[in-house]
């Protein structure tokens, strides 16, 4: 670079900060006030950043396709699409706070439709005019089929200490294979019509889906439960420093087993609201439930070793494939390029969750 | 820092802003006058299979004939879960019409009837819903005269004896459903030959080489199989090289490109092949005339036609060999 | 002398072939600084596993207070007043310094809501500042993961948790090993006012110089046994290192 140009771009560098400077100096005082300094710490977080990226993301969808992308119709679909994911997400983001992954998740969930549809069928009768009473026994039983898998994940995982990679990969399989043998490979294609209902009705003002609901009630628990309760505090101490948090006193075997069966619970809910959404079991899908939450929950700022974690990244990390997804369709682009994105974004958050942590080790 | 985040909040700011400002409803654009350029996409049932991609070349080509615009996109997997955020995105980016694979005759009713009431027409292309009263026309291959013709043919080739295995895809797609109840139906007419379990593969061609090598390990007199699609076609042929067999008579349905190849090389005996080219015109001129305001017909059935190594390389046949590409 | 506050008499721990200790013995007496040294292989960290209850001896007894107790765990150890800070200090890296303290000790907030087990964060960060404060302990940033401080602010807020929360004795294995020399005397400055506040403190260190500077006693362990005591104000670095290495008679002088 030669001299002329140096001088050129380090003008233009000081004048932009020079007209800044006023802002960023009114800014520095506001952020020493009490409400400032949590605006400034919110915004200093890996959501943050994120949310940016997700708002930047419809900013140029939006301009890209103007009137179809940002529209109230795309938006609720957009919506309704992730509620699923973001379910399954939320368990995800605790088990990964652990410092542990759960690929169990999208066969626990088929298992649990399955089981809970054959339920409500009990008997060879067509369930479709049933009352309230067989679709609460169906949900009972969706919830018990994935606690029951999310116990076993944790049980294998704290006390056989087997790895969680594996022991999930074993639950995958073995509750693939199950919902297989019980449904004998073919859907249940015979519902109660609530359940239909529910899948496709919307409150406030009929304009948000109920799925939609729930899964906000859902990661907003569950948000509240990592940051401000004990339950989340020990979940994050665990993934940060396991061996500390034992010493400290911490029950970390039956703490771990209780985060893998929230996971499994939630999994089951999940394949609740699915049996809603779809009005069958979809045994043929669900292959790739596990990666896309795994996904999202790294792309929310939550770290593959554990012990960072937040339930609102994960709630954008699980925006932002969907966006993609549906701003590529809706421009005409090939589905394999939108597969191509979502993998680039991936890797870009975990990279710069790598830049983060290697930066503060060498302090 | 304090910089960084003043310029941050200033985006988020802006970008809320125009979003906000720019957000509209659906724009209602009624034609002023027939034969407009229409905008129609075609929502393949998979993408990147052989069929679904003739059908798009059959498709484009009326489009241009046409004189409209088409957009051809699916999801990757054969799977409801995937298809229901692509017909959404679909109906956001609100054409005029939609030609449509659905993959499940149930789980996609609530998102295409949506799309229909949007004012978007709705054409069903090979497979299609059980509920089809809102839809322009369903065009399809008589996929059970297609199950009967493999019948036939596979019991030709067996020599009317002997146990065959039926290789399907899942229950609930409308035409393997089809294809399937044409074949075992026609098999009650041959008494000496017995028709084992049907097999389901979920479109995967790993377990249908599985099944086949497990089939032949358990039954060694088997002399016959019926693949339901391409891509059980596909895993058969490398499940019978893997137990390197020769004496099982195949018969597929579908005939793409690596079909056409074990045809001439005698790893498959027989294909009935569908007509996607046509089914994708046809699902163009129906959806164009419904928009021009013409009368269009409900149910069309394309024409199939059984290919063997006699025939496949006749001039009158070429039009149902499945192409890779459109070029 | 009074009593001695913590003692143990003949432990005997191997690990497999190798015996750590061979019966070694061990007294801190109430309100002082005593440091265990020795050389590599001595025995001293094996010794200060067994008397936090994070590892069983195969034979001897622990005495606190005159009773014999038993320190199955480390929980039970810090029931009994016991508090360890390890040399990789036992932090949680993404926590911030106030998370830390209260590991495993969260105060809750008051009523339903604190049974529901939300924290009370507001008195957990005014406890902590008061504890850092006391201890000399200064984090520019209390909501900081604990991770991004420097090597001497971790150790300190280590040595700081020990000190909230131990009511009989604090184990100090090589606290300032990786550290600058500022922060060094600043670790020491806190260990100082342990003493100050009524608890007493084992050092394990093998820094002589250090030993000299901040110990009230000095107990040197050899091949898994005691060898030598020595007062901290008239011992010298020879006299130390001649007791580690063996070149004075075994138990000389008190």
């Amino acid at each position: 670079m030669t001299g002329v140009q140096t001088s050129r771009t380090e003008s233009i560098r000081r004048s932009i900060k020079a007209r800044l400077k006023p802002v960023a100096e009114r800014w520095g005082s506001f952020s020493r006030t009490r409400l400032g300094s949590v605006v400034a710490r919110t915004f200093s977080t890996n959501a943050a950043w994120i949310f940016l990226l997700l708002v930047v993301l419809m900013f140029i969808f939006n301009f890209l396709a103007p009137g179809k992308f940002f529209t109230e119709f795309n938006v609720r679909s957009m919506a309704e699409n992730v509620a699923v994911l973001l379910v399954i997400a939320v368990g995800e983001t605790f088990v990964m706070a652990t410092g542990g992954i759960d690929l169990s998740v999208g066969y626990v969930l088929l298992f649990s439709g399955v089981t809970s549809a054959q339920v409500m069928n009990w008997g060879g009768k067509d369930s479709t005019n049933s009352g309230w009473d067989v679709v609460l026994l169906g949900f009972v039983v969706a919830i018990g089929s994935g606690l029951a898998w999310g116990v076993l994940n944790g049980l294998v995982v704290a006390k056989a200490k087997v790895p969680a990679l594996i022991a999930t990969l074993g639950t995958l399989g073995m509750s693939w294979g199950l919902a297989e043998i019980l449904s004998n490979g073919q859907d249940l294609r015979y519902l109660p019509k609530i359940i239909a209902d529910m899948g496709a009705s919307r409150v406030i003002f009929d304009k948000v889906p109920l799925v939609v609901i729930v899964a906000v009630l859902v990661a907003a628990m569950g948000g509240v439960i990592l940051s401000l309760t004990k339950f989340g505090r020990y979940t994050l101490a665990i993934g940060s420093n396991q061996e500390a948090a034992r010493r400290a006193g911490i029950n970390v075997d039956r703490h771990l087993i209780s985060v893998y069966a929230m996971s499994g619970t939630l999994a089951g809910l999940a394949g609740f609201m699915s049996l809603a959404i779809f009005t069958t079991t979809t045994i043929s899908g669900h292959a790739n439930d596990n990666l896309q939450a795994i996904a999202a929950v790294v792309i929310g700022g939550t770290s593959l070793m554990g012990g960072v974690a937040t339930v609102a990244g994960t709630t954008i990390g699980v925006c932002i494939p969907m966006v993609l997804f549906s701003g590529f369709t809706i421009l005409g682009y090939q589905s394999f390029w939108r597969d191509v994105a979502v993998g680039a974004v991936l890797i870009l958050a975990v990279y710069t969750d790598q830049l983060r942590r290697r930066r503060r080790e060498r302090r | 820092m304090r910089i960084r985040t003043v310029i941050m909040m200033g985006l988020v700011l802006i970008t809320v802003a125009a979003c906000s400002s720019s957000a509209t409803t659906q724009p209602s654009g009624g034609p002023s006058a027939a034969a407009k350029a229409w905008n129609l996409t075609l929502i393949q049932g998979v993408a990147g299979d052989p069929f679904y991609v003739t059908m798009a070349c059959g498709a484009q080509a009326e489009a241009t004939k046409e004189g409209v615009n088409l957009n051809v996109t699916g999801g990757n997997k054969w799977d409801a879960t995937v298809q229901k955020p692509v017909i959404d995105s679909v109906t956001a980016a609100h054409p005029d019409g939609v030609m449509v694979a659905p993959d499940d005759s149930k789980a996609l009713l609530a998102p295409l009837k949506a799309m229909s009431d949007a004012g978007i027409k709705v054409t069903f292309v090979d497979t299609k819903l059980d509920d089809t009263s809102f839809a322009v026309s369903s065009i399809a291959t008589d996929n059970l005269a297609g199950g009967t013709l493999a019948a036939k043919t596979l019991a030709q080739l067996v020599g009317d004896k002997g146990t065959v295995l039926v290789v399907n895809v899942d229950p609930g797609i409308s035409t393997t459903d089809a294809r399937v109840k044409g074949f075992t139906d026609e098999m009650k007419n041959h008494p000496n030959i017995t028709v084992l379990d049907v097999q389901y593969t979920h479109d995967d061609p790993t377990a249908a080489t599985t099944i086949t090598t497990a089939t032949l390990a358990a039954h060694p007199d088997l002399a016959g199989v019926f693949a339901t699609n391409v891509q059980n076609a596909e895993g058969v042929a490398t499940g019978l090289k893997q137990a390197s067999n020769t004496t099982v008579k195949t018969i597929a349905f579908d005939a793409g490109p690596k079909q056409i190849e074990d045809l001439n090389n005698g790893i498959v005996q027989g294909l009935i092949a569908q007509d996607p080219y046509g089914i994708g015109v046809a699902g163009v001129q129906q959806t164009v005339l419904a928009l021009n305001g013409g009368s269009t017909t409900a149910t069309i059935q394309t024409q199939l036609a059984a290919l063997t190594k006699d025939n496949v390389n006749d001039p009158t046949m070429q039009k149902y060999l499945y192409k890779a590409s459109c070029s | 002398m009074a009593d001695p506050l913590l003692q143990a008499r003949g432990i005997v721990k191997s690990y497999g072939h190798v015996e750590a200790l061979r019966g070694c013995d061990f007294e801190v007496y109430p309100n002082e600084i005593v440091a265990l040294i020795g050389d590599n292989g001595a025995g001293k960290s094996t010794l200060i596993k067994i008397l936090a209850g994070t590892e069983q001896a195969d034979e001897g007894e622990i005495l606190l207070e005159g009773h014999k107790i038993h320190v199955g765990s480390p929980f039970e150890a810090m029931r009994l007043g016991i508090e360890t800070v390890y040399q990789d200090l036992a932090l949680a890296p993404d926590l911030d310094g106030s998370a830390n303290l209260y590991l495993g000790r969260e105060v809750m907030m008051p009523g339903l809501l604190g049974k529901l087990g939300f924290l009370d964060n507001r008195a957990m960060r005014t406890g902590a500042r008061k504890a850092f404060g006391e201890l000399g302990v200064d984090l520019q940033n209390a909501q900081s993961a604990v991770a991004n401080l420097s090597g001497g602010q971790r150790q300190s807020v280590a040595v700081a948790r020990s000190v909230a929360w131990a009511s009989k004795v604090v184990f100090l294995d090589e606290p300032t090993a990786a550290l600058g020399v500022i922060q060094t005397a600043r670790v020491l400055e806190t260990v100082k006012r342990i003493r100050d506040r009524g608890v007493a403190a084992v050092l394990i260190s093998h820094n002589m110089r250090q030993v000299l500077e901040v110990a009230d006693r000095i107990e040197v362990l050899r091949l898994g046994r005691r060898v030598a005591r020595f007062d901290g104000k008239g011992a010298t670095i020879e006299q130390l290192v001649s007791a580690m290495t063996g070149g004075l008679a075994e138990e000389g002088a008190a």
